[in-house]
C-alpha cells in the first residue's frame, strides 16, 4: 500500500512536471477549466434571476447540489479520470503495451501515468461555488458533514466507476474520444435536484445507475433533507463499482495491441 | 534454460469492412469476421546469458511473439515458461525480472528530461537508492550520456534518446531484456555505441532478445537467429549455420583483359554484368571448383582482376523470409 501510494506520488510529481513544461498553457488551460464549471451554475442563477425556479429547493440549495457535483469531478478527473483519455490515447498509439510490461497493478499504472495536473482547475470551480453556497444555507450541523463527507466518499466511487467503464471501453473501441460525450450526458442528470425529474428517471438515477449520488444525494444529506432511497444508492454504487471492475479487466483480457 | 516456447498460437480476430462505399455502409451493420494466425506453432528455448536475433518480415509473427513472451498477449494456445512463470498468468512477478525497448514506442516522457523518467522507474520497480544510483553511474558512463540525461527529452537526438531508453529498460537488472529494433533510424556511431551496450551488458550475463531488420545487428551481436515467417519458425541455428544455409556459395567479382566468356555454365549465376570485361556472379563452389572457374575464364579470356567472399547474409534471409509461402 505504501509503495502505491509512493509510486501515485511519484507519478504526480512527474506529470505536474511534464505539464509545468509549457507553463502559460498550463496555467490558461486550468483557468479556463475553472470558467466552464461555472457554466452550469451560471444557467442556474440566471433561472432564479428571472423568477423562475426548481420546485421545492432555492438557489444556493441548487448551487450546493452542482457544487458537490464539481468537486467530486474536481478530484476525480486530476486524480483517476485521466486514465480514460490516457487509455484511448495509448491503446491507439501502441504504448498501451508499456503499461502492460510494468510491475504494477495495469489499472493503478493506467491511473498514475494518467494524472491530468491542469483539471485541477475544476477543483477549484467546485471549491469556489461550495465556499458560495454553504455561507447562503442554514449551517450544516456535524451529522450532516461526517454523514455528506460519507456520502461523498461515495460520489467518488460512482465516479471511478465511470472512468473504468469508459477506459474500459477505449481499450477495445480504438481511439473513440466520443465516450467524454456519453459521460457527460449521462451525469449531468447529477448536477440537479433528482426531484424535478419524473418517478421513472429518478429510480434510474438513485437504483440502476447511482448519478444522482455524484451531487443529489450527498448535497441533499449536506442540506439536512436527506434523499429517500440513500442507504439503497450506497449499496447500488457498490455494485455499480464492482461491476465496472468486472467490465474493465474483461476489457483488458480483449487488448490485442497495435501492430508492431 | 531461461526461455522455453512450446507450440505458441496466436490467432486474431479481425474484421473486414471492405473497400468500396456499399461496402463500408454494409459493414456498418454487418460485419465479416476473419481470424488471422498469428503464430502457427512457434517453438524454440533459450539459454540463460544467450544473445539471440529474432528475425523475420513484416507480419511474421515476430512481434506477436514478443508481446507473448512479454506478457503483454494471452496466447491463443501453447505453453511459455521463462524463468519458472507464465507471462501472461504471472504478469506482474514476471515482468519485475524482464526489460523491454521498442524503437518506435519510448517509455520516456518527452517534455521533461530523462532522468526524472528513470526516478519513475525507480519507484515502479522499488530500486533501492543504492542500487539504482550504481546502475544509473555505470550506464551513463558506459553511455557517455552524463550531459544529456537533464535535458528535456524532446530536445535530444533520435540516437541520444535510444540511450536513454536502454538505461530505462535496464535501471531494474533485468534477467532477460527483449529488443524490438532498438537501433531503427540511428545513424552509424550512434548504433555502434548501442550494439558495444548491448555487448557489455550480455558479457555480464543479460540475456537479450533482439528482433531487428538491420542485418549488421544481428552479424554483429547474435550468436544464435530464429527465423520466423509465417507464423512459423523456419529457422533456429546459429549465424555461422545461417552464412551457410545457402550451400556453398560465394560471391565472385572478375574482370578480364578480353570480352568475358559465356558464363552459362553450371554453378554460376551471373547477378550483374557491369560490362563486357567486368561481372559480378554467384559461384556455386560445390558445384564449380575456383581453381576450375579460374581455368575455364583464362582458358577462354584472360583474367586480370578477382575477388571472392561470402555471401552477404540478406541473400540467406531473403531465401527464408521467401521460403513457406502459402
Amino acid at each position: 500500500m505504501i509503495t502505491a501510494m509512493y509510486i501515485h506520488l511519484q507519478g504526480i510529481k512527474t506529470a505536474l512536471a511534464e505539464r509545468m513544461a509549457y507553463r502559460g498553457d498550463f496555467f490558461m488551460s486550468t483557468f479556463i477549466m475553472l470558467i466552464v464549471e461555472f457554466l452550469v451554475p451560471l444557467v442556474t442563477y440566471l433561472i432564479y434571476a428571472n423568477g423562475a425556479s426548481f420546485p421545492g429547493w432555492d438557489m444556493y440549495e441548487v448551487l450546493m447540489v452542482q457544487a458537490i457535483f464539481l468537486l467530486s469531478r474536481g478530484i476525480a478527473f486530476p486524480f483517476f479520470f485521466g486514465m480514460v483519455w490516457n487509455t484511448i490515447e495509448r491503446v491507439r498509439e501502441g504504448t498501451f503495451d508499456l503499461i502492460l510490461i510494468k510491475p504494477r497493478s495495469v489499472l493503478h499504472m493506467a491511473i498514475v501515468t494518467g494524472f491530468d495536473a491542469e483539471d485541477v482547475g475544476k477543483f477549484f470551480g467546485g471549491a469556489i461555488l461550495f465556499i458560495v453556497s454553504i455561507v447562503n444555507v442554514p449551517f450544516p450541523g456535524l451529522l450532516e458533514w461526517v454523514t455528506f463527507l460519507a456520502l461523498f466518499c461515495v460520489s467518488l466511487i460512482v465516479m471511478f466507476g465511470f472512468a473504468l467503464i469508459l477506459s474500459g471501453l477505449g481499450i477495445v473501441w480504438i481511439g473513440n474520444y466520443r465516450v467524454y460525450e456519453i459521460f457527460f450526458s449521462v451525469t449531468n442528470f447529477g448536477m440537479y435536484p433528482a426531484s424535478i425529474f419524473s418517478k421513472s428517471i429518478q429510480t434510474i438515477i438513485t437504483s440502476i445507475l447511482p448519478i444522482a449520488m455524484l451531487g443529489f444525494i450527498p448535497a441533499s444529506a449536506m442540506l439536512g433533507r436527506p434523499a429517500e432511497g440513500t442507504f439503497f444508492s450506497v449499496i447500488i454504487s457498490f455494485v455499480f463499482l464492482s461491476i465496472c471492475l468486472l467490465f474493465w479487466k474483461t476489457m483488458l483480457k480483449r487488448y490485442t495491441s497495435a501492430g508492431g | 534454460m531461461i526461455i522455453k516456447v512450446e507450440n505458441l498460437v496466436k490467432t486474431y480476430k479481425s474484421y473486414e469492412r471492405g473497400n468500396t462505399f456499399k461496402e463500408t455502409v454494409v459493414s456498418l451493420f454487418r460485419r465479416k469476421i476473419k481470424y488471422v494466425e498469428a503464430l502457427k506453432g512457434i517453438s524454440f528455448s533459450i539459454d540463460k546469458g544467450e544473445l539471440v536475433g529474432f528475425l523475420g518480415p513484416n507480419g511474421a509473427g515476430k512481434s506477436t511473439t514478443l508481446k507473448v513472451l512479454t506478457g503483454i498477449l494471452f496466447p491463443t494456445d501453447g505453453k511459455v515458461d521463462i524463468m519458472g512463470y507464465t507471462p501472461w498468468k504471472e504478469r506482474k512477478k514476471y515482468v519485475s525480472n524482464i526489460g523491454a525497448v521498442f524503437g518506435q514506442k519510448s517509455q520516456l516522457l518527452w517534455d521533461i528530461p530523462p532522468v526524472d523518467a528513470f526516478y519513475l522507474n525507480k519507484a515502479i520497480y522499488s530500486i533501492d537508492d543504492k542500487s539504482f544510483k550504481k546502475n544509473l553511474d555505470y550506464m551513463v558512463e558506459l553511455l557517455s550520456v552524463q550531459n544529456l540525461i537533464k535535458k528535456p527529452t524532446r530536445l535530444l537526438s533520435l540516437g541520444e534518446r535510444m540511450k536513454c531508453e536502454f538505461i530505462m529498460a535496464m535501471l531494474h537488472n533485468p534477467k532477460i531484456v527483449f529488443l524490438d529494433e532498438p537501433t531503427i533510424g540511428l545513424d552509424v556511431i550512434a548504433k555502434d555505441r548501442i550494439r558495444e551496450f548491448i555487448l557489455e551488458m550480455n558479457k555480464k550475463g543479460v540475456t537479450f532478445i533482439l528482433t531487428t531488420h538491420d542485418l549488421g545487428d544481428v552479424e554483429r551481436l547474435a550468436k544464435r537467429v530464429i527465423v520466423v515467417n509465417h507464423g512459423e519458425t523456419v529457422f533456429d541455428n546459429s549465424i555461422d549455420a545461417l552464412r551457410s544455409h545457402l550451400g556453398t556459395k560465394k560471391l565472385v567479382s572478375i574482370s578480364t583483359h578480353e570480352p568475358l566468356p559465356s558464363l552459362e555454365i553450371p554453378g554460376v549465376l551471373v547477378k550483374s554484368k557491369m560490362s563486357a570485361y567486368d561481372a559480378e556472379l554467384e559461384l556455386d563452389v560445390s558445384t564449380m571448383e575456383i581453381n576450375k572457374f579460374i581455368d575455364y575464364v583464362n582458358k577462354k579470356s584472360s583474367l586480370s582482376d578477382m575477388s571472392v567472399q561470402e555471401l552477404p547474409i540478406e541473400g540467406v534471409i531473403k531465401d527464408l523470409y521467401s521460403s513457406r509461402k502459402e
